[in-house]
């Protein structure tokens, strides 16, 4: 670390990887959103053998989800370290209880969407089975409504102290 | 006229490893990923949230000081905050991997009801406990204090959930395997949540 900060200041260098950290997420949210989306309205086939589908095959970025969710939190784990130091003390010394609250939940609703991703993955590497559609529709479902909390809460603790607050 | 069905109706007969052709073992390890990937889930959301309301990390981070230590560490003058969410989720992790690996080798049928005991037991157990503080509370008509125990309220919890696991019918401990996946997340978001309640009533 002390190289890095010997290069860029440090402040510079805990905004950038803010910047990346946002920039993930809403890369993370559009791809579960589209994949959401897909799974609540499956594809269809219609007489003749035509399978009216999705624009995008929902399976295709499945993996891409999941490397790109276990980045993100090990990104958002790093910056943790700033935010306790940093940004948790004087939110708790101005009274910003629900901030901090929420903040929490936050942390609880990505470790357990760290801990669902081999299922996820795994059941997304069959996209086709019906036997497990109905644990692959609530699992995209659980984890895109975490990330989409995840990043609102975010987007709050960021306006308290980040990057333009 | 145009009549329209499920696409992936049709294609769940070719999911079928005779359909495909695999061979025996490669359905067999595919068998071995889905028990494991499944076992992982349900046991690092089920542990996660333990080991939170325990406060069970395998290390605490200081990160004013840059100091690691083993376990759970409460802060000394001029340390800062302690960090314990990395503690937990290395535990749950821990904890999910060797219940995934050893629900690989043990019999499905085993495993199916040995999900239903640690889940009712992770139900059961704070609700014992929850219980006999209310009994502390408004009814014991002597020193009760005694009663204020997790290992106290180990023994009804215990005892209840050998009872109901005995009495959960094979083909329903069979349905509910890989419901307990979407299940237990969200109980324990709803526990997790109503730990951090004391933030939000201040």
């Amino acid at each position: 670390m002390d190289i890095i900060f010997s290069i860029i200041r440090e402040d510079t260098f805990w905004k950038i990887l803010l910047f990346i950290h946002f920039v993930l997420a809403l890369a993370l949210l559009a791809a579960l959103t589209l994949q959401v989306a897909t799974v609540l309205m499956p594809a269809r086939q219609v007489a003749g053998g035509f399978v009216d589908r999705g624009p995008i095959p929902a399976a295709s970025y499945a993996t891409l989800i999941a490397v790109v969710y276990l980045v993100q939190a090990l990104f958002g784990a790093w910056i943790y370290i700033k935010y306790r130091t940093y940004v948790r003390i004087p939110m708790e010394e101005l009274r910003y209880w629900w901030t901090v609250g929420a903040f929490d939940f936050k942390e609880h609703t990505i470790a357990l969407g760290v801990g669902l991703l081999p299922a996820y993955w795994y059941f997304w590497q069959q996209p086709a089975s019906t036997e497990h559609a109905g644990v692959r529709k609530w699992l995209t479902v659980f984890l895109a409504l975490g990330v989409w909390y995840a990043l609102s809460i975010g987007h709050v603790a960021n306006y308290f102290r980040g990057v333009g607050s | 006229m145009t009549q329209t069905l499920d696409a992936g109706r049709g294609f769940s007969q070719l999911d079928s490893a005779d359909a495909t052709g695999a061979p025996r073992s490669t359905t067999q390890t595919g068998t071995k990923s889905e028990t494991f990937v499944i076992a992982f889930g349900i046991s690092f959301t089920l542990g996660y949230t333990v080991f939170q309301m325990l406060n069970w990390p395998l290390f605490t981070y200081m990160p004013a000081v840059g100091r690691t230590y083993f376990w759970l560490h409460r802060p000394l003058t001029g340390e800062g905050p302690p960090m314990y969410w990395y503690g937990w989720i290395v535990t749950s992790a821990l904890n999910a991997f060797v219940v995934g690996g050893i629900a690989t080798i043990i019999p499905g049928n085993w495993l199916h009801r040995a999900t239903v005991f640690f889940c009712v037991l992770a139900a059961l157990w704070p609700a014992a406990l929850a219980g006999l503080r209310i009994f502390i509370l408004h009814w014991a008509t002597f020193d009760a204090e005694f009663l204020n125990s997790v290992w106290v309220a180990a023994i009804p919890g215990l005892v209840g959930t050998a009872v109901i696991t005995y009495y959960v019918p094979t083909r329903l401990a069979e349905l509910m395997w890989t419901r307990w996946l979407l299940v237990v997340p969200v109980i324990c978001l709803v526990v997790l949540g109503y730990t951090l309640l004391p933030w939000f009533l201040r």
